[in-house]
C-alpha cells in the first residue's frame, strides 16, 4: 500500500468539467522473476463530459489498470492526463469509485459505510444524514440503513457500495466490474438502475468490462483493449436510450463488437 | 440443545466429578477427602489476611503480576507482529527468530530470571512478559498477514487518514487476532506466573502451593487448586466472554441473516 499512499485523498479536487483526455499512457510492472512487464502501450483516451464510457477487454488486458491510473490508484509510468488543455492529476478530479467487489466494512452498519466514505472526504458532519437518506433511497435501501452488510445479499452489497460512492457527489464515477460476481437477474435489475441514476444525476461514467453485451447495452462508446495492453479501436453505441435488453439492434452491435474482438484478440 | 439443558448437564459432570472424589478419598489415603478439603478451603477463605483475607491477598498478587506482564506483552507482541506481517524484509529476517523464542522452555527462563533480577518480583515481571510475547507476536503476525488490501485500497481511494484507516479498516480487522492473542497470553501466563512465585517469590497462589507441598499438606493445596480454577472460570464466562461477544457483535447469526432480491 506504500505505492497508494500518496494518492490518498484522489478525487476530492474540483478539476473543472470538459472532456478528460488521456495520451500516450503507459505503465509498466516490475515483476519478480520476470523483469518489467508492460501493461497500457501508449493509450489514449478521452472520457467526454457526461458520457457512459466503456472499457471492454479480456481478462488480464490492463483495462483495470487504464482505469486506476485514472483514479490515482496506479502511478503512470508516462503520458499525459489533460482537461481543457491543462495538465490534471487525480486529485483535481472528482471522483467516486465502485469496485468489483464491495469493499464494504462488515463491521459498520450500512450508514456508517457511507458515512466511512464521508468523513474521509471531509464532508461537513451536519451534511451526513442527509446523504445518506439521498443516496440509500435512490438505489433502493432506504430501510436497510442500521442493518450489517453481512446481513444484506451480494446484490445488495453491491447497491450500498454504488451509495457509498454517490454520497461523496463525483463528478466521474468509476466503475470496474461492478455486476460481474452478481447473477444475472440481479445484474440486469442493477444495470437498468444504474442507467438510470447516470441519467438523472447527469454523472460521467467510466466502465471497465469484459462483457461485450453488457458494454453494448450501457455505453455511449466503448474503447477495446487486447491482451498485449493495446487499445485497439473505439465504437459508437448509436443505439436511441432508454435500451431494452431484448433490442435486436443491442445484439446486432454486440455481434459485430464480437467479430472485431476475435479478429484483434485471436490470431 | 437449549441453555437449561446445558446448565443442567454442566451440573450433572460436577455432580459425578465430586461423587467420584468422594468415594477415591474414601478408599485411598492419597486421594484428600471431599469434607477434609472443603474444611480447609474454609479455612483458608476466612482467614485474615493484608487486604482483609488471606486468599484475596495472594490471587490478587497473582492477577497483578499476570495483568501487568499481559499489557506489556500485548503492546510489544501486537507491535513485533504487525510488523512481521507488513514487512517481507523483516519477516524473512526475523521469522525463525521468533520459533526459536517460542521453543526457550519457560523453566529456563525462571531460572535466568532468578540469576540476573534475584528473589525478587522484578524476576516476574521479567520472566513472564518475555515467555508469553512470542505467542501474542505470532497471532498478531498471522493477523497484519491477514489484512484485507482491498479494503486499504478503497479507504486510501476514498482519502481516508491514517488515523481513520487505522481505527475503522485496520483495528477491526484485527479484533478476532488481538482477542485471541489475549486467550493464548493468559492461559500460558497463569502457568508461568504460578512457576515464578513458587520458585522465587514468597506470595501468590503460585507460593501458597509450593508452602503446601513444603508441609505435604494435599488438603491445602486442593483448597488452593480450587480456588484458582474457579477464579479462571469467572474471567472467562465473566470477562473474556462477554468481550468477545461484543467485539464480534456485527457478526452475521443464524437468525439474524436475512437474504432478499
Amino acid at each position: 500500500m506504500s505505492q497508494t499512499d500518496a494518492h490518498a485523498g484522489a478525487g476530492r479536487g474540483d478539476g473543472g468539467t470538459g472532456t478528460l483526455e488521456l495520451r500516450d499512457i503507459v505503465k509498466y510492472y516490475e515483476k519478480p522473476g520476470q523483469g518489467r512487464v508492460l501493461v497500457l502501450d501508449e493509450i489514449d483516451l478521452d472520457v467526454e463530459d457526461g458520457a457512459f464510457v466503456s472499457l471492454l477487454g479480456p481478462s488480464g488486458c490492463g483495462k483495470t489498470t487504464l482505469m486506476n491510473v485514472i483514479s490515482g490508484l496506479v502511478e503512470r509510468t508516462a503520458g499525459t492526463m489533460r482537461r481543457n488543455g491543462e495538465d490534471v492529476t487525480p486529485d483535481d478530479l472528482s471522483l467516486g469509485y465502485i469496485f468489483q467487489e464491495p469493499r464494504l466494512l462488515n463491521w459498520k452498519t450500512v450508514a456508517e459505510n457511507i458515512e466511512f466514505a464521508l468523513e474521509a472526504r471531509d464532508v461537513p458532519e451536519a451534511e451526513w444524514d442527509e446523504r445518506v437518506e439521498r443516496y440509500l433511497g435512490m438505489v433502493g435501501l432506504g430501510d436497510e440503513g442500521d442493518n450489517y452488510p453481512t446481513r444484506l445479499s451480494g446484490g445488495m452489497k453491491q447497491r450500498v457500495a454504488i451509495a457509498r460512492a454517490l454520497a461523496t457527489e463525483p463528478e466521474i464515477l468509476l466503475m470496474d466490474e461492478p455486476f460481474s460476481s452478481l447473477d444475472e437477474i440481479t445484474a440486469r435489475d442493477l444495470r437498468q438502475e444504474m442507467l438510470d441514476i447516470w441519467k438523472d444525476e447527469e454523472k460521467t461514467i467510466v466502465f471497465v468490462t469484459h462483457d461485450i453485451n453488457e458494454a453494448a447495452f450501457l455505453s455511449d462508446y466503448i474503447y477495446m483493449m487486447n491482451t498485449d495492453g493495446r487499445m485497439f479501436a473505439r465504437r459508437d453505441v448509436d443505439i436511441e436510450r432508454p435500451r431494452s435488453y431484448d433490442d435486436p439492434a443491442v445484439a446486432e452491435r454486440e455481434a459485430e463488437l464480437y467479430r472485431e474482438f476475435h479478429e484483434h484478440v485471436v490470431e | 440443545m437449549n441453555r437449561l439443558q446445558r446448565a443442567l448437564y454442566t451440573a450433572a459432570s460436577l455432580v459425578v466429578l465430586v461423587a467420584v472424589w468422594y468415594v477415591g478419598g474414601v478408599a485411598s489415603s492419597a486421594v484428600p477427602g471431599v469434607p477434609e478439603t472443603a474444611a480447609a478451603l474454609v479455612t483458608v477463605l476466612t482467614t485474615p489476611g493484608p487486604y482483609d483475607h488471606m486468599f484475596y491477598y495472594h490471587v490478587w498478587k497473582t492477577s497483578e503480576m499476570l495483568l501487568i506482564s499481559l499489557v506489556v506483552s500485548m503492546v510489544f507482541g501486537t507491535l513485533i507482529g504487525v510488523a512481521l506481517g507488513r514487512s517481507e524484509t523483516l519477516e524473512s529476517t526475523l521469522s525463525s527468530w521468533i520459533y526459536g523464542w517460542l521453543a526457550v522452555p519457560s523453566l529456563v527462563l525462571v531460572f535466568l530470571a532468578a540469576v540476573w533480577f534475584g528473589f525478587d518480583v522484578k524476576s516476574g515481571y521479567f520472566a513472564v512478559p518475555v515467555v508469553i510475547t512470542p505467542f501474542v507476536a505470532l497471532n498478531m503476525w498471522e493477523g497484519a498477514r491477514s489484512l484485507d488490501r482491498d479494503l486499504t485500497e478503497m479507504a486510501d481511494f476514498f482519502g481516508a487518514g491514517r488515523y481513520q484507516t487505522f481505527t475503522d479498516v485496520v483495528i477491526p480487522q484485527l479484533a478476532p487476532f488481538l482477542f485471541a492473542s489475549v486467550r493464548s497470553a493468559l492461559s500460558i501466563g497463569w502457568k508461568i506466573t504460578l512457576l515464578v512465585e513458587a520458585f522465587l517469590l514468597a506470595r501468590g497462589v503460585g507460593f501458597m502451593f509450593k508452602r503446601s507441598f513444603d508441609n505435604y499438606d494435599l488438603t491445602a493445596m486442593l483448597s488452593w487448586l480450587i480456588i484458582f480454577v474457579v477464579f479462571l472460570i469467572i474471567i472467562e464466562y465473566g470477562v473474556l466472554a462477554p468481550l468477545h461477544e461484543r467485539v464480534m457483535a456485527w457478526r452475521p447469526d443464524a437468525d439474524g441473516v436475512r437474504l432478499t432480491e
